[in-house]
């Protein structure tokens, strides 16, 4: 079932390791233990390798892709690894990524980059970042499906690039304890699969209030988020769904749209809309602003989170250096011992993404960057909120902390106007990625700041926190069955050619993850 | 022992008891430190100092006021001729562990003394992936340290990360509360029993800007030559931070200020480690300015106006290492100014035994903590509800408690705060039960009693003939074997003149010297008494007449001075000879005067 060393070849994982007698032993204790007839009862999953797994699969270290944590065995299992294996997951294997989650194409790891199992004219393609490795392994069906972490659209990118399914649900609903931050007010984690149903069979399973993650959802909002959703889930039947009311955000046919996406996602509303879906156009003006913001809150939040990694108690300290002298360099004040650790433990993009986030921090830039920031993810929460039918259930609770008064009268005065109410939607139909992958040379040849714009549309729905799917449609001219992922012996033996699909990304109102699944359904059924 | 039987104490007890029990269940921290002489007070005392730094405080508390007295030309009690034109300012941030059972944001446990990283959840190493918990037990030290000094409670305030890199600080960053404090805008009241400066008194008031919850860092233990070792059992420890407005105008005030914080802290028992154990740490702001100038071109500080610009001294770990910092620095900048200079803004390090500050790093080298409002936790927020509850059980103060006692007991004000002051309140407790019992007693008794002076008799015997006895044979307070039942038993006796006063400081000592065996087998006073046939007889009428007239017939140049000069003062001359050559105590005055009135016939 499993590969000797995927990982030399196409770097999708890190640790796919054979079942050594010590695991088959796992499985036979689990087999016998309580887990038998566990959903996910002997289904491989992935992890990603900024999600910890703890003393149950001793073998396996948690890196995040980084030299800084090149030995790191995590003492404990991150909640939803522990929720998989509760459910007689096995554990596959860690799988490669972006260092910390940093990147859009999976090439930023201590480990080597991630190629795509597709190819242009013989150049491999980028598997898109950061859960890179995530979607690798569950294209190539290396697992049955896998967890990646999404923080700008780090589940949804890879997955369009590949192929398959990848859902980030609303944050909070998934617990974050055992995941290693990178910028934790947008940090989510999030599942890959082959399909729509796969995807939400694993989502129900994590779905849980966890009292060790400070922003986890409580109970109490998570009872009023499933009655706002009762209704969608007991539509079983999706042939027989109402019909749902499809946002096209005008403001997302950017220049950089490329055609194939422009024309894939055209023709998906067009479908949705002979299936007996209505399509609104909406206006979402802060996008614009929204990739911005993003790289100054998610680079300011990374400074913080990763201030840990100082080589005092994480990573083995530099060889060459005697401890006493570093001490004594350190003492007079040249900062030796943390600044050459950390030097030489970060990878060129972590440390680009500290030094930002230092700045938009300091004393002299904090009221133009962070602030400003801060303002325009208040501007991007106000406009999705704006144009979804179901009102953000966060802002009914958080009475105790409500916007700045002219924000929040210009979001009353406008639920209230009854023009606005007819053009609110379900959900937003998007393209998940402006282009298809690029070649891994081309990556390679861009200035780094230009793969940002890989996040155009994926990042404001993590501003936002709001629920959030990429589901492969067919490009133009190409067959529907062969939209497909092809066999992993194609890939093993030099790639699948050419990508045959794009990524469509749904949007819902936070909490709204089921109607958000359900549409991602009914995308794949069109097929 | 049980609650002493009277009932207003014993509503005390209960109350207290009901406290501590409440405590439990909020799952807040209680070490016991039980007084021999009262189990029930285990339950409600909440110390874990070790008794030898308190003695040592007094100790050196006495030793500062000697080297006051010698006045040396840097003390602050000479008038310096520079003071007359230059103004010293001073704020304090004062840094106080609260007394909490858990850290701030993870369930492990908070300790003084613990074996070397041995309470250290996963948070607190900051290990990859983990998460704060705010544990709410901790609002509860917190907020009563908030009303003990009449804050006011922010309904909602936040958490902020601080970031230095430190070996002490695992995460890189000190979770704070920067921009928004739980706690603003109390006030402090010193007064001259509180040992302010001269020039204060009678009294000063310093407000309170803000007082904020905050993580403790690791301590860092350096093994020469060059080897750290680090301790994470302090990392998370709550701590709060007061921060008051620059208004104190003098180094001995400052000290004064930094003490009466910490006292008022104890009662209120939200920190019970003391500033000699390291649970109080203080950093101070120094400016000085010319007398009489214009705010204008100064520099402004909390809204405080026309300021000069202030340095800081940080981690001061004694009274007496903020009195002579300021000191010192008062001195510096006046120095400076004088000769011409400016003042920068920076920070200054004080050790011990110096005699002056040292720059750390100026303001171009200030460290930028880069603020940021923590992603992981949601605004704190806090219930009227709670902050009600607390303000009505909030322990009374010591200046209350003072007036108090001094109003009910007759209790001079010095001899009152001393008892506060001493043993965390025990003493005082003591006291009270004491001048309960004895009051009972004395009403219990056919003849009136006057009560006036029970009070005042009794703390005299607590401080300072129990006081003295326990200095002399090096016994601490909580070790001590006198019930208050059986001192008030010896002074009852005492004043109902069956006893001298010399037999009772002698049964004192002998309680006092006996060591803690079951109660039922130590004898009563009054078997002691009878045993030892120490009671006083009083003379006859016989006895007076005899010993008056013996004094008379050796002195008769006074009779004649009384009788024919009408010298009448001369009077109490005889009542003294009398008194003298009596038996000790059995003479008393007012019958020794009346019998001499009646021979010299006046």
């Amino acid at each position: 079932m499993l590969s000797p060393q995927p990982a030399t070849r196409q770097h999708c994982s890190r640790s796919l390791n054979p079942l050594q007698p010590q695991r088959v032993r796992n499985l036979l204790h689990n087999l016998f233990k309580d887990h038998l007839h566990g959903p996910l009862f002997g289904k491989l999953i992935a992890i990603k390798d900024n999600i910890s797994t703890g003393p149950s699969t001793p073998s396996l270290a948690t890196t995040a892709a980084s030299n800084t944590l090149r030995k790191h065995a995590s003492p404990f299992a991150a909640t939803v690894v522990r929720l998989l294996e509760e459910n007689g997951a096995l554990i596959a294997g860690k799988t490669n990524c972006d260092e910390f989650g940093m990147g859009s194409h999976s090439l930023n790891s201590a480990h080597g980059p991630v190629k795509n199992a597709y190819v242009r004219g013989g150049h491999a393609l980028s598997a898109g970042g950061s859960s890179g490795g995530s979607a690798v392994a569950v294209a190539t069906r290396q697992c049955w499906a896998a967890l990646g972490t999404d923080t700008g659209g780090s589940v949804r990118l890879p997955a369009a690039y590949c192929g398959i399914v990848g859902f980030k649900p609303s944050y909070g609903l998934l617990s974050r304890w055992g995941l290693l931050d990178y910028a934790n007010s947008m940090d989510t984690v999030g599942v890959l699969s082959r399909d729509v149903p796969d995807a939400r069979s694993l989502f129900r399973i994590l779905n849980r209030f966890d009292e060790e993650d400070p922003t986890s959802l409580p109970p109490s909002v998570r009872a009023r988020l499933s009655s706002a959703n009762a209704g969608e889930e007991s539509d079983k039947s999706v042939g027989n769904a109402r019909s749902l009311r499809i946002g096209v955000p005008t403001d997302y046919c950017l220049e950089e749209l490329s055609s194939p996406v422009h024309r894939a996602w055209i023709r998906t509303l067009n479908r949705l809309q002979d299936e007996g879906h209505q399509l609104v156009p909406v206006n979402l003006p802060s996008t614009k602003q929204a990739l911005s913001a993003y790289y100054v809150l998610a680079p300011a939040e990374a400074s913080s989170n990763l201030a840990k990694y100082d080589g005092v108690r994480y990573g083995s300290r530099l060889q060459d250096s005697p401890s006493h002298q570093e001490a004594e360099a350190d003492k007079s004040g040249k900062g030796v011992l943390f600044s050459r650790y950390r030097g030489e433990g970060f990878g060129d993009e972590v440390k680009r993404r500290i030094l930002l986030g230092a700045f938009a921090l300091s004393a002299a830039a904090m009221d133009n960057y962070f602030i400003q920031a801060q303002k325009i993810r208040r501007l991007v929460q106000a406009d999705f909120d704006r144009v979804f039918a179901s009102p953000n259930p966060l802002h009914t609770a958080s009475s105790l902390s409500p916007p700045k008064p002219d924000l929040a009268e210009k979001i009353a005065d406008e639920a209230s106007s009854p023009h606005s109410m007819r053009s609110r939607v379900d959900v937003l139909i998007t393209p998940t990625a402006p282009t298809l992958p690029p070649t891994i040379d081309d990556v390679r040849q861009q200035d780094p700041l230009a793969s940002y714009t890989n996040d155009v549309f994926t990042v404001p729905a993590s501003l936002a926190g709001l629920p959030s799917i990429s589901v492969p449609v067919p490009l133009d001219g190409v067959a529907e069955t062969t939209g497909r992922p092809q066999s992993r012996a194609a890939y093993e033996d030099g790639g699948w050619g050419d990508v045959r699909s794009a990524g469509m990304q749904v949007i819902g109102q936070f909490g709204d993850d089921e109607i958000v699944l359900r549409m991602g359904e009914i995308i794949e059924g069109l097929q | 022992m049980t609650a002493p039987s009277n009932p207003t104490l014993r509503l005390q007890y209960r109350q207290l008891y009901q406290n501590s029990l409440r405590y439990s269940l909020l799952g807040t921290c209680l070490t016991h430190r039980p007084a021999l002489w009262n189990q029930v007070r285990k339950s409600h005392t909440a110390i874990t100092a070790d008794p030898v730094p308190l003695r040592k405080q007094l100790k050196d508390e006495a030793r500062r006021k000697k080297a006051e007295k010698k006045a040396s030309p840097k003390s602050s009690k000479t008038l310096d001729p520079r003071l007359s034109r230059w103004e010293l300012t001073v704020g304090l941030e004062i840094h106080a562990e609260l007394n909490t059972a858990c850290k701030l944001f993870s369930p492990a446990a908070t300790s003084l003394n613990a074996e070397p990283n041995s309470h250290v959840a996963l948070f607190d190493a900051a290990f990859p992936g983990t998460q704060p918990q705010f544990q709410k037990a901790t609002l509860i030290p917190a907020l009563r340290a908030a009303l003990a000094f009449g804050c006011e409670v922010q309904r909602k305030s936040s958490w902020d990360r601080k970031h230095y890199f430190y070996q002490d600080q695992p995460n890189g960053y000190q979770i704070t509360q920067y921009y928004e404090p739980f706690a603003r805008g109390g006030t402090l009241t010193l007064t001259q029993l509180d040992g302010i400066e001269t020039s204060d008194c009678p009294e000063v008031t310093v407000g309170i800007k803000q007082i904020q919850l905050e993580q403790d860092t690791a301590k860092t233990i350096l093994q020469p030559p060059s080897t750290y070792l680090l301790d994470f059992n302090r990392v998370g420890t709550p701590l709060i931070e007061i921060i008051t407005l620059p208004q104190i105008h003098s180094p001995t005030t400052a000290s004064a200020c930094v003490r009466k914080i910490q006292s008022l802290l104890r009662a209120v028992d939200a920190c019970v480690v003391g500033m000699e154990m390291g649970g109080l740490r203080c950093d101070v702001n120094v400016s000085v300015r010319e007398r009489g100038t214009t705010a204008e071109g100064l520099s402004e500080y909390a809204g405080v106006k026309g300021l000069g610009t202030r340095t800081e001294i940080k981690n001061l770990s004694s009274f007496k290492a903020v009195e002579n910092a300021i000191l010192a620095e008062r001195d510096r900048q006046i120095a400076v100014l004088e000769s011409g200079g400016e003042i920068e803004g920076e920070t200054r390090g004080w050790t011990i035994g110096q005699t002056e500050t040292v720059r750390l790093r100026g303001k171009e080298g200030e460290v930028d903590y880069r603020y940021m409002p923590d992603p992981d936790l949601g605004p704190l927020i806090i219930g009227q509800d709670l902050v009600d509850h607390l303000k009505d059980t909030l322990p009374m103060l010591p200046d209350e408690t003072a007036e108090r006692v001094v109003n009910e007991y007759g209790i001079s004000a010095k001899d009152a705060r001393t008892l506060i002051s001493l043993d965390d309140g025990d003493r005082l407790e003591y006291t009270e039960a004491v001048v309960e019992t004895v009051m009972q007693r004395l009403a219990s008794l056919p003849e009136k009693q006057s009560f006036d002076k029970v009070g005042k008799v009794v703390a005299d015997w607590v401080l300072h003939e129990l006081g003295g006895l326990l200095t002399t044979a090096g016994v601490p307070w909580e070790t001590q074997t006198v019930t208050p039942e059986r001192l008030a038993d010896i002074i009852v006796h005492l004043q109902t003149n069956q006893i001298t006063g010399n037999t009772a400081k002698k049964l004192l000592a002998h309680y006092a010297s006996l060591q803690p065996v079951a109660e039922a087998a130590i004898p009563s006073v009054s078997k002691i008494i009878d045993t030892s046939g120490l009671r006083l007889v009083p003379l006859t009428e016989g006895e007076y007449i005899e010993m008056a007239q013996k004094v008379m017939a050796e002195n008769p140049d006074m009779v004649k001075a009384v009788r024919e000069k009408g010298q009448k003062g001369k009077i109490m001359w005889f009542v003294g000879q009398m008194m003298r050559r009596g038996e000790e105590g059995r003479v008393e005055a007012e019958k020794a005067r009346s019998y001499v009135e009646r021979l010299l016939e006046v």
